[in-house]
């Protein structure tokens, strides 16, 4: 990333909030729906997505993600890069410098201390920090003076934007939090729910699990800013009616994810009142193929690498299963304006996705049969194919949850059409995605031949994402079953490059071997996209300034919004 | 109603004149429920009673006799017919009317537990109906239902018990007290013994009688057991089916019993006299009574009839006057048949 | 009297003892895991750190032991020091602490109990006020058309689930007519009479909806009750007494009919502190109810079982409230 790209990204950032047409408090209050509560005001506590957005409302980052991924900084004077030589050479230290004069909400200044105490915090290791990978191979932060935070970490760090950086990560004040350290730190109930930030609002009243009562910050960086005096970010109920009450009763300015099915949405919007708003992060729904055979006759060794498996390490198979699904239709019945089609693991941001891929987009059946005749499966007398006496029949795992029911059951009427029969099966999600190394339906044990899930990443930057997919990460016995590689691939290749990108430097060449590696795993038979997904919230009309970001808070630029005249 | 329709030579105004009394229940089916037909609980009678008598009224269980005595005190609204009291038809009087004359006419019921309200003492039962029809002070109230308890044998300090403190013989007092409150002339007596214990009936029949005597009262009394009616009543007036078979002074009936079904019931009653006792032939009657929403053709009785003959099923008997008030609903009682 | 409601206190100890047990083996056995529904971007690592910190590293007894001082003992002190300023004995107590939220479990609770009792509470004191009136006519007009209306109601009412009637009302009163506001504000505070006015048009929609899935079921009850003691004896000895036929029918059988209704009304009072959870969520009423229901789903096993087990106390101790009501409505009962 250079720092032209930076500044024109900022600039555009400031083109596109309203003009200073406001004074600050002077649009009354903004209503906010989170339809999951919120719990907590400290992301380091909790990491449900809903507490990190209310959050960001008060804490700060030293920079966030901005709408098209790139980082625009906060309490940062600017972003540190090789260029500018915020940097190192051995890529192992990064040095952020404070903007000047910024204020906590209790009047005190922000200093290089607060970052250092962040860190500790976060690190204590009876803590429970529950954003403990952003802190990923520090070794210290140290303040080198009170303007300046320089972090050092013990390995080569070639994208070295993790630790106080984005809505995971923001600074804590360390005069509040001084007492909460470790095992103290779910004593400190007035810290964790009214946590003094820098951000556009403070916290006025807290009801966990009910309502968060804002008001404007009265020493926030730009005076004229926020535009609303206060914020009241109500939570309960359902996705559904909380679209309602922005969409259809306009009690609400903004809420939060409405997971909706699309033709509801539609209907709703319909009234006039509101609009849909989507923006696409990295989530992907997929199906994960099982590289290894889970055939309960291999007693402990089943789903192990010991075992391939004996159908879908066939890449023709798998991309014959591929071009049978209809993406359109899946897309259309359970997702509307929250989908879109992808061929890729990485499907953003664009400059780190790959255009290499798009044979998926289009269904494709006689090309599937055909790839399957090929693979010498042969239709059977009663429409499943056959191989040396075995059936082509998979069972189809996912978890719980109406949509990825509707879409199993409509790619088993796909691959019906190619000759694959399929089983289906459901497992609450408590349970598929529990992590129990006891329980024999976690997602990671994989007892079953092809499983449906959707995942992501945190940030831009893809190099943990795609390293899920070494073979060391292999859930087995002998880890637990606590590998991400559910799928089991190995490509000794892929893990060659893989290292390759921890240990480059820059966006645009980091970007390159990513793509590299999200092709490698495309292409695979391991693998097979679905939908990409997007975060979808509603607003009102007459709320003004917002910008869906899917690469931070939902709520990143709040200190924007404003009421709309009408 | 019309004088020309009294058939009753009497000179005196009786106290409690019933003509013609009918009291259907309406029978209601089907999904839309529908008037499919009545239960003829009481069907067209006629009798009176004069002040200072009390009438024995008896039959079977579910002959209408109860009903017979709630449609009098019109506790029913009755089909038809008319019930005049002291000379004024009530057969027909709704609310506020009807109310202001409760006090003249009162019940004593069978079941002393069951009709005393569970959740009231003895007194606020008692003193109930004097809240509602008098105007008396408190201390005049309180006064009256000692006074009522001494009257009924019952001890005064148990006054702020509840029913289900006392023995069924005392319950019974209660009610006779609540019944008396007001001073009614008129008591129809519903079985008020059938449900005591054998020692306690003799003690409550006899209160019944001192209070007769003492207050002038009028009874209907309504029984099954022929032997006590035999102690208290006058006149004794046996139901069938909700049809007045036979009415008679006590002695004329219980010696000379014209009805058939009279002279089965009289058969069964044990005479404490040996020499009778010992020549008495008891008649068994065969069969159940007839459904009273489904009654046989001609007389009711046919169907169990000893004597039944041709006619009996097809006619339907009137009320022969047998000379001296007796008067029976059967053909064999016919003059002309008597005759012959 | 007295006697027997201590005795019967103490044998509720045993028992909730037992049921606390088996509420906390329960939440164990069950499959939940707290940071089951974290991100798949969080390590397993950090979920196990996440757990221990948790206190989920201890074995179950000492689990239980703990939970076991914390609510029994720790809460009450704490709840006492709050009350009276007094202070015993060192340092901090660990009281209950919900995962979630990181906050004292009973805080929450406290904190939540004034909606639940406003909303639910009203809801149920509507209900009892609706049903009582529609079981006595049902009961006096058998069969009239009131009656059949009354029936009809009542089953309309006893099978729609809150939940479309909850919807249905939002659909009507809010989107089309625009009348009254589908989401309830938990931080009203009424001090004039315009916030008063707020908070009833916010209040009748959840208090009607669970109001009349209430006197739905109380409605049946009170007209069954009415129809038993219209038919008895001492009714008719009323009319024989000469009563105005209200008086008969108020003084008399109302009344007598509502001792077993008052029982069912005592026994319901556990589920008012319950919430109604899907009431609350479709109003956001955020009550217990609520609380309830988001504590389930993030597998919060301290505020869950918290609840769960003061339901349980409640529904004792409500069942003991029931039994004296009896008694000392009708005189027939002597408990010794």
């Amino acid at each position: 990333m250079t720092l032209r790209h930076m500044l024109t990204g900022a600039a555009a950032l400031a083109l596109l909030a309203p003009a200073a047409h406001a004074e600050r408090g002077s649009d009354g209050q903004v209503n906010v729906l989170y339809w999951q509560a919120v719990s907590i005001m400290t992301p380091y506590l909790s990491s449900g997505t809903k507490d990190l957005e209310a959050a960001s409302l008060v804490l700060e980052p030293l920079a966030r993600f901005g709408p098209d991924g790139q980082l625009v900084p906060y309490l940062a004077e600017d972003i540190p890069t090789l260029e500018n030589g915020g940097i190192s050479e051995d890529l192992t230290t990064i040095t952020w410098k404070l903007k000047e004069g910024i204020l906590w909400s209790d009047g005190t200044p922000v200093t290089a201390d607060d970052a250092v105490f962040t860190w500790q915090y976060c690190t204590d290791p009876d803590g429970g920090c529950a954003q403990l990978p952003n802190f990923g191979d520090v070794a210290s932060v140290e303040a080198v003076d009170p303007q300046t935070i320089k972090v050092t970490f013990s390995v080569p760090k070639p994208y070295p934007y993790g630790p106080l950086v984005g809505a995971q990560s923001p600074l804590i004040q360390k005069a509040q939090f001084a007492n909460c350290l470790g095992v103290a730190a779910p004593t400190c109930t007035e810290a964790n729910t009214k946590p003094i930030g820098t951000g556009p609002f403070v916290v006025d009243d807290f009801k966990a699990n009910d309502v968060v009562v804002l008001s404007a910050n009265p020493n926030f960086r730009d005076p004229e800013k926020p535009a609303f005096a206060n914020m009241v970010l109500k939570g309960g109920g359902d996705a559904a009616s909380a679209a309602r009450s922005v969409l259809e009763t306009g009690e609400f300015d903004y809420a939060w994810n409405a997971q909706v099915e699309p033709e509801i949405l539609t209907a709703m919007e319909a009234a006039g009142k509101g609009k849909v708003v989507s923006a696409f992060g990295t989530l992907v729904e997929r199906i994960q193929v099982n590289q290894t055979d889970p055939d309960p006759a291999l007693g402990e060794e089943r789903s192990t690498v010991k075992h391939p498996h004996p159908i879908l390490t066939d890449e023709n198979v798998v991309k014959a299963l591929s071009l049978a699904i209809d993406r359109a239709i899946l897309i259309e019945t359970g997702y509307g304006a929250a989908g879109q089609m992808t061929c890729n693991l990485v499907p953003a941001p664009e400059y780190n996705a790959s255009t290499n891929n798009d044979w998926c987009k289009t269904r494709d059946v006689d090309q599937a049969n055909k790839l399957l005749d090929e693979a010498g499966w042969m239709m059977g007398s009663d429409g499943v194919r056959e191989k040396d006496g075995k059936r082509l029949s998979l069972l189809f795992q996912s978890s719980t949850n109406s949509v990825r029911q509707a879409a199993q059951a409509l790619i088993k009427q796909d691959w019906a059409q190619i000759g694959v029969e399929t089983e289906l099966r459901n497992i609450d999600g408590g349970v598929f995605f529990g992590g129990d190394p006891g329980s024999p339906d976690t997602f990671q044990k994989f007892f079953a031949d092809v499983e449906m899930y959707a995942n992501n990443f945190d940030g831009t930057d893809p190099e943990k994402y795609l390293g899920d997919w070494v073979c060391s990460q292999a859930p087995s016995i002998e880890n637990q079953w606590q590998g991400n590689n559910t799928s089991r691939m190995c490509n000794p290749d892929y893990d060659a490059l893989h290292a390759e990108l921890g240990k480059t430097a820059g966006q645009d060449a980091r970007a390159k071997i990513a793509i590299e590696l999200n092709d490698m795993i495309v292409n695979s038979p391991s693998f097979i996209p679905l939908v990409h997904r997007g975060r979808v919230s509603t607003k009102s009309n007459a709320l003004g300034g917002v910008i869906m970001n899917p690469w931070d808070s939902e709520l990143w630029n709040a200190a924007d919004w404003y009421r709309e005249k009408s | 109603m019309s004088d020309a329709a009294t058939p009753l030579p009497r000179a005196a105004e009786p106290l409690l004149r019933v003509e013609g009394l009918k009291m259907h229940f309406p029978i209601y089916k089907g999904v839309l429920r529908r008037r499919a037909g009545a239960v003829k609980a009481v069907d067209d009678i006629t009798f009176s009673v004069a002040e200072g008598e009390t009438l024995g009224l008896v039959g079977e269980s579910g002959c209408g006799k109860s009903t017979a005595g709630r449609a009098i005190l019109r506790l029913y609204e009755p089909t038809a017919g008319a019930i005049v009291l002291e000379g004024r038809d009530i057969a027909h009087l709704e609310g506020d009317a009807l109310r202001t004359l409760r006090p003249k006419m009162q019940m004593i019921f069978q079941d002393p537990q069951a009709s005393l309200n569970p959740r009231m003492t003895v007194g606020s039962i008692i003193a109930e109906p004097l809240d509602e029809h008098t105007r008396q002070s408190r201390a005049a109230r309180r006064a009256r239902v000692t006074e009522l308890m001494d009257a009924v044998g019952l001890n005064r300090t148990f006054v702020n018990r509840y029913p289900h403190e006392f023995s069924g013989g005392q319950r019974q007092r209660i009610g006779i007290a609540r019944a008396l409150a007001l001073n009614p002339k008129f008591i129809v007596c519903d079985e008020p013994i059938a449900a005591l214990d054998v020692s306690i009936q003799a003690q409550v029949v006899n209160l019944l009688e001192d209070l007769q005597q003492q207050l002038g009262l009028t009874y209907l009394f309504i029984s099954h057991d022929l032997s006590m009616v035999r102690h208290l009543a006058t006149r004794v007036a046996v139901m069938y089916l909700g049809k007045l078979v036979e009415i008679a002074a006590r002695e004329t009936l219980y010696d000379r019993p014209a009805h058939p079904y009279t002279q089965a019931l009289i058969s069964a009653v044990p005479s404490p006299n040996p020499e009778i006792e010992a020549k008495r032939r008891r008649i068994v009657l065969k069969g159940d009574v007839p459904s009273p929403s489904n009654p046989p053709p001609g007389c009711a009785f046919s169907t169990r009839c000893p004597r039944v003959f041709d006619r009996c099923r097809i006619e339907t008997p009137p009320l022969y006057d047998l000379g001296g008030g007796h008067r029976a609903a059967c053909f064999l009682a016919e003059p002309a048949a008597r005759a012959a | 009297m007295f006697a027997y409601a201590l005795r019967r206190l103490l044998f509720a100890i045993p028992t909730l003892l037992v049921i606390s047990f088996i509420i906390f083996a329960l939440l164990d056995l069950s499959p939940g895991d707290p940071t089951a529904n974290l991100p798949l971007t969080i390590p397993a690592e950090v979920r196990e750190q996440i757990r221990i910190s948790l206190g989920l590293g201890e074995p179950f007894h000492i689990r239980y032991v703990k939970w076991l001082e914390q609510f029994f003992v720790n809460e009450p002190l704490h709840l006492i020091e709050q009350a009276t300023g007094w202070s015993f004995g060192e340092g901090q107590r660990m009281r209950v602490i919900s995962w979630q939220t990181r906050s004292p479990v009973t805080d929450l609770i406290l904190e939540r109990l004034p909606q639940t009792l406003w909303v639910v509470g009203l809801s149920y004191l509507v209900g009892i006020l609706i049903a009582i009136p529609i079981g006595v006519i049902s009961a006096y007009r058998q069969y009239s058309w009131f009656d059949q209306f009354g029936t009809l109601f009542s089953m309309i009412g006893f099978s729609a689930p809150t939940f479309f009637t909850g919807l249905l009302f939002i659909v009507i009163f809010s989107v089309w007519l625009g009348w009254l506001p589908s989401i309830y504000d938990t931080n009203l505070r009424v001090t004039n009479a315009q916030t008063l006015w707020l908070q009833i048009r916010q209040m009748i929609m959840p208090v009607m909806v669970l109001a009349l899935f209430n006197a739905a079921q109380l409605s049946r009850f009170m007209r069954a009750s009415m129809l038993d003691n219209l038919g008895q004896e001492y009714v008719r000895t009323a009319r024989a007494k000469g009563l105005r036929e209200r008086a008969v029918i108020l003084i008399h059988v109302l009344r007598n009919s509502l001792i077993p209704v008052v029982t069912v009304i005592a026994l319901g009072i556990p589920t008012i502190f319950g919430g109604a959870i899907i009431t609350e969520q479709i109003f956001r009423v955020n009550g217990i109810g609520q609380l309830l229901i988001t504590g389930i789903q993030g597998a919060d096993i301290p505020l869950v079982q918290t609840l769960t087990f003061m339901f349980a106390v409640l529904i004792v101790l409500f069942n003991l409230v029931a039994d004296l009501l009896y008694g000392m409505l009708d005189p027939r009962i002597r408990y010794e």
